[in-house]
């Protein structure tokens, strides 16, 4: 009896476990006609003229990152089975650093293509540092026509802000990102997607950056449920989600951010040491008498370290960050006073009317 | 009952035959989760933007140049990672991580406690740095035994510069490990990925047990920033901790530890050529004391055979100065056993022979003819006066034997000789005084000078300018584009240009941001009397990203010097490399690299982050550093200035008084323009 009751178990969970988990192969064999291979501008300055998209809905509508390949009007996409069609811009998005396509014509109608479910997807869990993915994209453009994309196997290394570079530039998303043990951002890969090992769309991979905290590149991916708030021109906040911008197609409209100094930067009363190399330790020179930051009890020589828990380099990160602030805030520098940490809060105020300074070196706010 | 037991059984059977990708994920987060509470986030204030280039020596001190030994690195801003190894407050972390000398360091544990860090000391053989932060009852790592580490054992690389927070959890890159014993015996190798995202964090195992701490490092290089070049390459490194947890105590007692090294030459230039014979024995050296000579053979350290130098490098690499070694050496007929050696933790070498003139230039004639005696020099003790032509010459280590015996064609024949010869040996010249008659004057050898005399006679050069130039040259300021069109460079050029006269060569690297046409215009500008006056071309490379130069421009501005080199006469003894700022950073760095190229650094308010790699022999390097003193990296200038004289540079340093982070005043630019007159005294 117990043994029947064994085998009976072990034949269903069998059974089961087979349905739930498939062989790398089949998850790879499910993923790879969702694939497209996309090529656009480029092919200057190293900028490669190929790229990595996902099909998004039965009818040919294609997501992928918002980048220099759609700043032409010969769009074209190679689905998996080699198809060759043109495509066009339908909507883009520069905060999320995504855009939709759309493949075919009028005249030729597609309803049947393998997608995935951008809103099921974003329904799920994120994933934990850790978790096992594959990666997918026509990294170097190995692949055209109907030869499947490469197919990587990593690990999420994190799921982290952004803080990446494109030369001088700062990259335009900064919302939290999968960090990728692997290296899967290459040229063309960005696009693509990344997977959990059922093949679960998890993330569109990014472009190729460097990441200002280390200054080493980064390979990252961008979740499906990816949700940035936004400051826009008029003051007022909008939410802006991948989803969003897959539902709304061609009436989405990207927004007008705000300019960044929104604060204009309040008067805290501080001359700090002159900021002549990269890297000027933020220490406090002089403190204006009857300012902000003599009320709140700071003192020459003190070093500021953090602000609003922010982590300060140097006298040109500490400006930036104060940059924010507007009168009447709170801010909480965190100061290093001869061994010890300390915290200060200081009132911002605004600045006093005074004649205008003769072009000393030394800066202060 | 009985049922339900059975059945959990079943379903761990199951379990167990579920993708090992799944309990590979479980595995993974488990062990993080351990070791997560002894992982320190580490945030730095201030410090340089650039870690310039540096390195030392190889292992065994200057045997081997080797490739780079790290280019300059631009230190990210974001944190680091430490592990906490005692549960008072001991913190360890890669000496990557500070190599940019921050003023201030914070170390961050994960209930968001934050604490002011000290540095207590740094194993500069294995590239670790010990912190100190005023805490107690901390969660300590556990670490594996080096006996027990196998190779292809699953390894995960954790970090804490992404995600922000912490407490946050660790970055994860999942490998093996791919070798042990590597960098001469000192570092875990593995295939996880290591940057500067988790240097200074633990290497673990899937318990959560600490196998090392991950660090750059490269076998052809010492240094912090070592290795860095192969950050997310598939081969990466770690410091075992086991090994750390030995050395701990010295660390504690904040004393740094330094590598130990022999202090020997081999003859083959080839590491793993058949037999370790000496070439060479540094003075003062563990070797020189315990009486080791040139030609002899060693065939085993510590009982250990040796049959090749890189042999013997795997036996010392893991060793520190002070520790006591045993050799046997063969010497002619007999086998000598060496015992209680105690390694060196540094090494002299032997300076460059001086003997104090300036060759007149472009001489047709055989001999060289003096342009300008030094005073107080070994020239000026013989009594040598300018106008003299030495015609033959001898080195000797007795003033009453030597005899001048060799012919000597021309500059380069006498430099070549010199170079060659023992600090207080003597010179014998012979030499054809302007009034014909024929003398044999003696006078000692000397050290390379750091003297700036006066201003030596302008007539430099012996060229027959009787007729037109054959060939005009472009002159005057011309920009230039590299062979693939995408970047530019400025070449100045003096008016007066005259191919049979020979130029002194200034490649100026501007600071961050003042790449403008403007700017390098304006460079040129204040130039442009002392270029004509003393024969200079300049050649400006301009630097791509605003934030300052990288080692990857290195090819541009070769290329800049190449051209240089091919359209114009330009004299090799004065070849310089002149920047401020990050351009000091890079002059520093590429002198350093094209030794055979270049002789000499003009750096203005920039320092090198490391120490200076050993000198050449025939591959002179001389320096010139101006800092204002109101320069707030003043402190660094003057550090760096005690380097290069430690290591017996000819070096020049000027104070400017009441300036700041800013070029030169008039003073220190006449003296510049002096010192680059002076590169080719011998």
């Amino acid at each position: 009896m117990i043994s029947l009751i064994k085998a009976t178990l072990i034949a269903s969970m069998a059974v089961s476990f087979q349905s739930n988990e498939m062989s790398l192969n089949d998850v790879v064999q499910k993923v790879n006609p969702r694939m497209v291979k996309i090529y656009g501008s480029g092919g200057f300055k190293g900028l490669p003229a190929y790229g990595t998209g996902v099909l998004v809905s039965p009818n040919g509508y294609v997501l992928t990152v918002a980048n220099h390949l759609m700043e032409t009007t010969d769009l074209r996409v190679h689905l998996y089975d080699g198809t060759r069609l043109p495509a066009k811009l339908v909507a883009m998005e520069p905060e999320l650093d995504i855009a939709l396509l759309k493949i075919g014509t009028e005249k030729s109608k597609i309803d049947d293509l393998p997608f995935y479910d951008i809103g099921a997807a974003a329904k799920a869990p994120l994933a934990n540092p850790g978790t096992s993915i594959l990666a997918f994209s026509n990294q170097f453009q190995i692949a055209s026509r109907d030869e499947p994309v490469s197919v990587m196997k990593g690990t999420i290394a994190a799921y982290a802000r952004l803080f990446g570079r494109i030369g001088i530039f700062e990259a335009p998303y900064s919302g939290n990102v999968y960090v990728v043990d692997a290296i899967t951002n290459n040229p063309g890969a960005a696009g693509g997607i990344i997977t959990n090992r059922m093949g679960d769309i998890l993330g569109i991979i990014g472009k190729e950056l460097r990441n200002e905290q280390t200054n080493t590149w980064i390979n990252y991916a961008v979740p499906v449920n990816a949700e940035l708030e936004v400051k826009l021109a008029d003051g007022s906040a909008r939410k802006l989600s991948i989803l969003n911008l897959i539902e709304k197609k061609e009436a989405y409209k990207p927004v007008t951010k705000a300019s960044k100094s929104t604060g204009g930067g309040g008067y805290l009363g501080i001359v700090y040491v002159p900021n002549v190399v990269d890297r000027t330790p933020p220490y406090i020179e002089y403190v204006e008498p009857g300012s902000p930051a003599q009320k709140a009890g700071l003192l020459p020589d003190d070093l500021i370290v953090y602000v609003d828990g922010l982590p300060v380099v140097s006298v040109n990160s500490l400006m930036e960050l104060m940059q924010k602030y507007r009168p009447q805030e709170r801010v909480q520098l965190e100061i290093r006073r001869g061994d010890k940490l300390q915290t200060i809060s200081v009132l911002v105020e605004t600045p006093p009317k005074i004649q205008p300074s003769k072009g000393s070196e030394t800066k202060g706010n | 009952m009985g049922t339900t037991l059975l059945m959990l059984g079943v379903v761990e059977i199951l379990l167990a035959q579920n993708t090992l990708e799944e309990l590979q994920e479980k595995a993974t987060q488990g062990a993080v989760q351990r070791i997560s509470p002894a992982m320190v986030q580490i945030e730095t204030t201030g410090g340089t933007e650039v870690i310039s280039a540096g390195g030392g020596a190889g292992p065994m001190g200057k045997r081997r140049p080797g490739p780079a030994a790290g280019p300059g690195v631009r230190k990210g801003t974001g944190p680091t990672t430490g592990v906490i190894v005692s549960a008072d407050g001991f913190v360890i972390s890669s000496a990557f991580n500070f190599a940019n000398k921050p003023t201030s360091i914070i170390v961050s544990t994960t209930d968001n406690k934050r604490y002011l860090a000290k540095v207590i000391a740094t194993d500069q053989s294995r590239m670790v740095t010990l912190l100190k932060i005023d805490a107690t009852n901390l969660p300590v790592a556990e670490s594996v035994p080096s006996a027990k580490m196998e190779v292809g054992q699953t390894v995960i690389a954790l970090g804490r510069t992404l995600g922000g927070s912490p407490g946050a959890p660790p970055s994860v890159s999942m490998g093996i490990v791919s070798a042990l014993g590597r960098i001469w015996g000192r570092a875990i190798q593995t295939d996880a990925k290591v940057s500067p995202v988790n240097y200074g964090g633990p290497l673990i195992d899937l318990q959560g047990n600490v196998l090392g701490i991950l660090v750059p490092a490269s076998p052809q290089a010492e240094g912090e920033t070592a290795g860095f070049e192969w950050y997310d390459s598939g081969i990466g490194f770690a410091i075992p901790l086991d090994h750390i947890n030995q050395v701990l105590p010295r660390l504690k007692q904040g004393k740094d530890l330094r590598k130990g090294l022999l202090g020997v030459t081999m003859q083959s230039r080839d590491m793993y050529a058949d037999e370790v014979i000496i070439n060479s024995v540094a003075p003062n050296s563990a070797a020189f004391k315990a009486g080791i000579k040139v030609a002899d053979k060693i065939i085993a350290i510590d009982g250990k055979k040796v049959e090749s130098h890189a042999q013997l490098m795997h036996q010392l690499g893991p060793k520190y100065e002070g520790d006591i070694v045993s050799l046997t050496i063969v010497r002619g007929k007999d086998e000598i056993k060496l015992d209680k050696i105690e390694l060196s933790g540094s090494l002299e070498s032997p300076p460059l022979g001086f003997f104090g003139i300036l060759p007149m230039r472009d001489d047709p004639s055989k001999g060289v003819q003096v342009r300008y005696v030094f005073p107080d020099s070994g020239a000026a003790k013989a009594g040598i006066k300018v106008g003299d032509r030495i015609l033959k010459a001898g080195v000797g280590p007795d003033i009453t034997k030597v005899t001048a015996t060799a012919e000597v064609a021309n500059r380069d024949a006498l430099s070549n000789l010199l170079s060659a010869a023992v600090i207080g040996s003597f010179l014998a010249v012979e030499v054809k005084r302007e009034d014909g008659t024929t003398t044999t004057l003696k006078g000692p050898i000397g050290q390379a000078t750091s003297f700036l005399p006066e201003k030596p006679p302008e007539k430099s050069s012996l060229a027959k300018l009787d007729k037109e130039p054959e060939k005009k040259a472009e002159i005057g300021t011309i920009k230039k584009q590299n062979a693939a069109g995408d970047r530019n460079y400025w070449v100045s050029v003096p008016v007066s240009y005259d191919p049979r006269t020979s130029y002194g060569l200034m490649v100026w690297l501007h600071p961050a941001g003042k790449g403008r046409d403007k700017d390098l215009e304006d460079l040129m500008g204040t130039w442009d009397q002392y270029c004509a006056e003393y024969k200079i071309i300049i050649v400006a490379p301009r630097c791509d990203a605003d934030l300052g130069w990288t080692p990857g421009e290195s090819d541009l501005i070769l290329e800049a010097i190449r051209h240089a080199t091919d359209n114009y006469t330009i004299d090799r003894k004065r070849v310089v490399v002149h920047g401020m700022g990050t351009g000091g950073q890079m002059a520093f760095y590429l002198a350093f690299q094209q030794r055979e190229l270049i002789r000499g650094v003009a750096a203005v308010g920039a320092s090198l982050g490391a120490t200076p790699k050993e000198r050449i022999a025939n591959q002179p390097l001389s320096f010139f550093l101006a800092v204002g003193d109101k320069d707030p990296i003043r402190e660094t200038v003057l550090d760096t200035a005690k380097k290069l004289t430690g290591f017996q540079y000819p070096m020049v340093l000027r104070e400017m008084k009441d300036m700041g982070h800013q070029y030169f005043n008039s003073i220190t630019l006449d003296a510049l323009a002096t010192w680059l007159d002076l590169l080719d005294r011998i």
